[in-house]
């Protein structure tokens, strides 16, 4: 199809995030505002232009400056406000699919940004594998436009951003037994089920996974700002349980 | 005997009591006292072949309400009806001595116990961690943890808890094996329970399972020192983080494969792995991570002997580190002219900075040459005293913010802030219900080109139709007769069918509150506990703030209506400056008149009503006009509310300004941030 979406969503892997193309979704936003407001902007925290990236700086300010958290998955919801035919929708359109058997729901994929959508006959909508919430936007508005175009007379109505799974390298190898020791009834820590530390913080109201390696992916934010905070509280405590 | 009692006939004290048969006699007067005594007396009766026994039956310590083993219902399932009143008597009489039959819970308590004293068996768990076990499901039932799991699940969880808890060397992959359940559906079981029930479980060591493979191993009478080798295998393995996020069998596994080898037995990797039970590939991976550290170029007596003091970092985070390494070489050798360009740049304008930096600091003392060379002695020695003077006062307070006592900070707990219990009440109410906003924005912006690619013309349509209806053909049949027989069933007028009711789990569980006003902020926003509860005035509790209670108090004024009616919402006079709860009372007053009645004996305190209230009172003999005067109550409370609320909004700016304070990295000027607390 078109090789300039081929190059573009190629980039795109997760390993490689910081490298994620700049696309001109920024000032596209600002045109439109309002959803601005509630993408709860970048503000002062981001250093990059890369949307899907967020510079903090590392509280406690002890060897480096500031933290890179990549956010890596963002999931919508959006309601169209109109039933929806999905027979319809799939015979019309190439890049969904639809197997009532197993599901209830087409799934439509669109490659820029490369995201996946699952529409339902009450006209939810839920769209996940954007990198950022700019980018979910942009894909939400495409799957909207598609269905628009195909015939259902849609409202564009309650774009909420459900999670945001970030994640970042602390570079300090971490004591997961200790910790767990310690934070039990936060955390449970069992090597035999996943390598991983799983600490539930209350406030906000996130799940970390912690590696020994010092990497942590954030789950369950709303925004960034949750994940944001996450990092505050959970940085003192894992570089006082810091190997070495 | 009893001095203290006499007789009612006669007045002695001489009564004799007689456990036996359970009376008192006067023994002046011969009456009868008191009759079928209950006594606490152990007896023993002696049966046919002369052996005796306590009279009584068992009632176990676990059991509620006496003897379980009668089973008054029984009795009565079983009996005739000729019988039926005469069983239905003895049933009664037995209730009454031994109880009312089983419970449901003791009964599911004994299955359990079955069950989990059946697993212990096969794990070879002695009668103690038997016992552990049962509490644990106990602990779980009262909590209602087993419901909406299989009760294999749930005995399995009890006992690996119990395993973890006492340090017997199981592994869940064995539990899993004797129930022939899914490992990683068991371990979720265990982890829900062991947070529910606030167990802190110790982390695995994997040091318990060496023994227990040795012996699996057939090393005859070489086991114990094949172990201990293998023992110190897995510490040095420790101490360079091999272990953590790995499975501790996996260790166990390199461990014992080594030091079978440096015992001289042969076993092969393939050995290992079927006692293990972990891949190859796992194996052979915890050996090249050993091979790297350097402990694994010590030969056999060196590293029985030489502890190395050095600890090595994770694996994973020596391979993070190198990949990261790799990647900066990669864009070396891209841009590497680029970088090197850069590199100038930036070091040219460090010197430059420097260079201009250094000037002034040479300054404030030696810029004042043309003064005499005295002056500038004396204000050297001046400026020397004054800093000397500082550094000694601070060093004598104590408080130097050293950066090397900074590093040494070891293992934080979790405080108050990092459990966000402090102002997570404050926060539940302050923090708009964001993200769920309605917005409508057109789509016109977007690249309608590129959606084109996505849409199909009639052709492929009428293609795709084809083939989605062969593939799905099966479903569509199937769903077909489906609605066939739902038709059918609705037209010989059979009940549809019910639909199960979910029953939704109330989240029961709030955390504990750090102050009798949160506790009551809580019941307030949980479900109603009971329509007898006032719960307007446990808000006004929360809200009267002490500088209100200096204020004027004049009890509450009911002027009686015409109609009898005790009130109506117009009448009730509230004080301004508890402007919110006027808007409670409003909403109660509005429901039902028996409330109304209630509200009256409320220890609400209300000042002189104001004009407009008092006009509203006027016009309380109009009924058409009383709606009026009642939007009229409640919009003057929308008016007040602002002013009132103000301590709450205050609540709201801090919080926000701890959040920008954050984004900002200023540093915060107020208590509650977590890097003030004291850990």
């Amino acid at each position: 199809m078109d090789s300039n979406l081929n190059e573009t969503s190629g980039l795109s892997n997760v390993d490689d995030a910081s490298n994620y193309a700049v696309k001109p979704v920024e000032s596209e936003l600002s045109q439109h505002y309002p959803l601005k407001a509630i993408l709860q902007p970048l503000g002062s925290t981001s250093l990059t232009k890369s949307p899907s990236c967020m510079v903090v700086y590392t509280p406690g300010g002890t060897s480096e400056p500031h933290t890179n958290i990549t956010l890596q998955n963002c999931v919508i919801t959006m309601d169209l406000g109109c039933p929806l035919d999905l027979m319809k929708i799939n015979l019309r359109t190439r890049n969904s699919e639809f197997n009532p058997a197993r599901f209830c729901g087409v799934v439509m994929r669109i490659r820029e940004p490369r995201t996946t959508a699952l529409i339902f006959k009450s006209g939810k909508v839920i769209c996940v594998g954007s990198k950022n919430e700019y980018d979910a936007l942009v894909a939400a508005k495409k799957f909207a436009r598609i269905i628009q175009r195909i015939g259902f007379n849609i409202r564009f109505t309650k774009f909420q951003v459900q999670n945001i799974v970030a994640t970042c390298d602390l570079r300090f190898p971490i004591k997961l037994e200790n910790l767990n020791q310690i934070h039990g009834q936060f955390s449970s820590y069992e090597p035999e089920l996943f390598p991983g530390l799983i600490y539930r913080m209350v406030k906000p109201r996130i799940v970390l996974l912690i590696f020994v390696n010092g990497k942590v992916i954030f789950t369950g934010g709303k925004s960034r700002q949750d994940i944001k905070d996450a990092l505050d509280n959970i940085y003192p405590i894992l570089r006082s349980f810091r190997k070495n | 005997m009893s001095s203290a009692r006499r007789c009612k006939n006669c007045g002695s004290s001489d009564i004799e009591v007689d456990p036996a048969r359970g009376d008192a006699v006067c023994t002046n007067c011969g009456s009868v006292l008191e009759d079928s005594i209950i006594v606490s007396e152990v007896q023993f009766e002696e049966n046919a072949h002369g052996t005796s026994s306590a009279i009584g039956q068992f009632v176990s310590a676990e059991s509620k309400g006496g003897a379980s083993s009668f089973g008054a219902c029984k009795f009565l399932s079983t009996s005739t009806t000729s019988k039926q009143q005469h069983v239905t008597l003895k049933c009664l009489i037995l209730a009454f001595h031994v109880g009312m039959g089983v419970e449901s819970r003791e009964l599911t308590l004994k299955y359990a116990r079955v069950g989990i004293s059946n697993l212990c068996n096969q794990l070879r768990l002695n009668q103690h961690c038997v016992d552990t076990a049962c509490n644990f499901y106990k602990m779980a039932l009262t909590r209602n943890l087993t419901r909406g799991r299989r009760h294999a699940h749930v005995y399995a969880a009890c006992v690996y808890l119990t395993c973890r808890t006492e340090g017997t060397p199981h592994l869940l992959i064995d539990i899993s094996d004797v129930l022939q359940i899914c490992c990683y559906e068991l371990g979720r079981t265990y982890l829900r329970l062991s947070q529910a029930l606030c167990i802190n479980v110790p982390s695995v060591d994997p040091c318990l399972y060496i023994l227990r493979f040795a012996a699996k191993l057939e090393f005859g009478s070489k086991t114990q020192e094949v172990a201990n080798t293998a023992l110190r295998l897995v510490q040095r393995m420790k101490r360079d983080s091999i272990h953590s996020g790995r499975r501790p069998s996996g260790l166990c596994g390199a461990a014992l494969l080594m030091a079978a080898r440096l015992h001289e037995f042969n076993r092969t990797p393939s050995d290992i792995v079927k006692i293990v039970k972990v891949h190859g590939s796992t194996l052979r991976k915890r050996l090249v991570e050993f091979g790297e550290t350097p402990s694994s170029s010590l030969t056999l007596e060196e590293f029985m002997t030489v502890d190395l003091e050095e600890e090595q970092d994770p694996p994973s985070f020596k391979a993070a580190r190198k990949k990261d390494k790799e990647r900066l070489q990669k864009l070396m050798e891209e841009e590497g002219d680029n970088l090197t360009e850069l590199q100038k740049q930036i070091e040219n304008h460090l010197e430059n900075k420097t260079k201009r930096a250094r000037k002034p600091t040479k300054g404030p003392i030696l810029a004042k040459e043309k003064e005499s060379p005295n002056d500038i002695n004396d204000v050297n020695r001046f400026v020397e005293e004054e800093i000397i003077g500082t550094i000694s006062q601070i060093i004598k307070e104590g408080n130097v913010d050293d950066p090397s006592t900074e590093e040494h900070v070891l293992e934080l707990g979790p405080n108050i802030s990092s459990m966000g219990l402090a102002k997570s009440l404050d926060d539940t109410r302050t923090i708009p219900a964001n993200t769920q906003t309605e917005i409508e924005i057109d789509l016109d912006d977007v690249d309608d080109e590129e959606l084109d690619a996505y849409i199909m013309n009639e052709d492929e349509v009428q293609h795709k139709d084809g083939l989605w209806h062969k593939l799905n053909a099966s479903y569509l049949e199937e769903q077909k007769i489906k609605q066939e027989k739902l038709a059918k069933e609705k037209e010989e007028g059979k009940p549809e069918k019910k639909r199960r009711r979910t029953t939704r789990r109330r989240n029961n569980q709030t955390g504990p509150s750090s102050s009798a006003t949160e506790a009551i902020e809580k019941i307030l926003q949980g479900k109603k506990v009971s329509s007898k509860i006032n719960y307007d005035v446990l808000k006004t509790l929360n809200a009267l703030k002490p500088e209100g209670d200096g204020e004027k108090e004049v009890p509450v004024e009911l002027p009686k209506s015409p109609q009898g009616e005790p009130t109506s919402s117009s009448e009730i006079t509230v004080p301004e400056n508890v402007g919110k709860k006027s808007k409670h009372l409003v909403n109660i007053e509005r429901r039902s008149t028996k409330k109304k009645e209630k509200s009256i004996g409320l220890p609400v305190y209300v000042s002189e009503p104001t004009k407009e209230e008092e006009k509203a009172t006027e016009s309380k003999n109009e009924d058409d006009k009383m709606e009026n005067a009642m939007e009229e109550d409640i919009a003057e409370d929308f008016e007040e509310e602002p002013v009132t609320q103000e301590p709450e909004m205050g609540m709201l700016d801090m919080l926000r300004q701890h959040q920008q304070g954050h984004g900002d990295d200023e540093e915060p000027s107020f208590g509650y941030d977590y890097e003030e607390d004291e850990y």
